[in-house]
């Protein structure tokens, strides 16, 4: 059982709005993946459908080889979740709070709470509802990792984190996945955090995961070809977004295969050939 | 010797993937000797954990390095600086060194609609003009 995650014909709409339409897609174990798109995409959407608190419209989802939204407890508590806010439970202190949720777990990694808690300096004994949001997202975090999860969904989580703050998170999951194989799905609009930790990326957009890939790969593959249009079209390249230029020229932005890359590159002149950042890429895949 | 992680460094936002930076920071640190034969790089753990990268770049990074023969396991300790091979092997890795500005310069001669035999002519002028 090799895929963690497995969305198939998922469709959600609220009200006339349709958020997901016919998604499908899977997540391998030990990935890391990034979920990006715009704001609005369904990113938070897909996360809350695939943990069964989100009702679908149609389509199955199945998480560590369990249906939703009937999972058992015990495949539960092997999937961790970071929400990209939580007001909740704000009478508690951080204590009280990893206190009455480690009597869900079968597993509680008590020595690595403190560790947290202390190194990142959440205040133990003041109510939750006192705390900053950094705060409150560290011991969302601090929460999320307390049962050892297989998986892990995280949230837009690093977006009340200063670059320090966000860094020693990044690090701390890092560590978890080359201890423990962690899969983790991580939604966020901090491209540069993505790129580090992600092995791929997938882009959700109008309802569906529009590319999903290594992100090296992508990298390294992907090009800006500019040239007339006539020079573009001879290519016969499926091009992921296409612009016409003020000047009249043509470019594509198109994911090329190694027969492809040296066609391109060696063709003298006729065509513009450029190299494109994953922020570019984020760009003009999700246009 | 281990080098610390922190001697390299990360830039996000590139169109070069990360992995592919370490592979050439590596390589420069062996060439200019601030790395030797036997030196050991860090583990896959504490690169990650340092960088707070993903530790599958990095083993990625380590097998090509390991590939071009730059990098090799040693049993209980991790992965080390290989003493280099003399001859071909270093050519070879030497070259690779200079591949990444022989490919800008093979694009912006593209991009300049220069005829290939012209660009080469040109460079092996330049060439013999070093010696």
């Amino acid at each position: 059982m090799n895929d963690v995650v497995k969305l198939a014909g998922v469709s959600k709409a609220f009200g006339k709005h349709m958020v997901l339409n016919g998604l499908s897609w899977t997540v391998e174990r030990g990935k890391v993946i990034g979920l990006v798109g715009r704001n609005g995409a369904g990113k938070s959407t897909l996360l809350l459908c695939a943990l069964g608190i989100y009702e679908t419209d149609a389509g199955s989802i199945q998480m560590l080889g369990d249906r939703v939204p009937e999972l058992s407890d015990a495949t539960r508590a092997r999937i961790g979740y970071v929400p990209q806010s939580s007001d909740l439970f704000g009478w508690l202190t951080a204590d009280q709070l990893l206190d009455y949720f480690r009597a869900f777990y079968p597993r509680w990694n008590d020595v690595k709470v403190r560790a947290l808690l202390n190194r990142w300096g959440v205040p133990r004994d003041r109510v939750i509802s006192k705390l900053s949001g950094g705060e409150k997202q560290r011991l969302s975090i601090i929460r999320a990792l307390a049962h050892e999860p297989e998986l892990l969904l995280l949230d837009e989580p690093v977006s009340g984190l200063d670059p320090a703050g966000r860094r020693d998170f990044l690090s701390e999951l890092m560590s978890d996945v080359v201890d423990r194989e962690t899969t983790i799905l991580f939604s966020t609009h901090i491209l540069s955090d993505l790129e580090r930790v992600a092995a791929d990326v997938a882009f959700l957009k109008d309802g569906a995961i529009r590319l999903h890939g290594q992100l090296d790969e992508l990298i390294e593959t992907c090009r800006r070809i500019t040239g007339d249009k006539h020079s573009i079209d001879a290519l016969g390249i499926q091009a992921l977004s296409r612009e016409e230029n003020v000047n009249g020229t043509v470019s594509i932005v198109a994911r090329l295969d190694d027969r492809h890359l040296r066609s391109v590159e060696t063709r003298n002149g006729a065509l513009r050939v450029d190299r494109i950042a994953f922020e570019e890429l984020f760009e003009e895949v999700t246009r | 010797m281990t080098i610390d992680a922190r001697a390299f460094s990360i830039r996000v936002g590139a169109t070069e993937p990360i992995y592919r930076q370490l592979v050439d920071q590596t390589r420069r640190l062996i060439a200019s000797g601030q790395l030797t034969a036997g030196d050991l790089v860090p583990s896959v753990r504490d690169m990650a954990a340092a960088l707070a990268i993903n530790p599958m770049t990095i083993s990625k990074a380590y097998s090509q390095l390991k590939a071009e023969g730059l990098l090799s396991q040693r049993r209980g300790l991790g992965m080390a600086v290989a003493v280099p091979e003399a001859g071909a092997g270093t050519l070879a890795a030497r070259l690779e060194l200079l591949k990444p500005a022989l490919e800008r310069a093979a694009q912006e001669s593209a991009q300049l609609e220069l005829p290939p035999d012209t660009v080469i002519t040109a460079f092996k002028r330049i060439l013999k003009g070093r010696k």
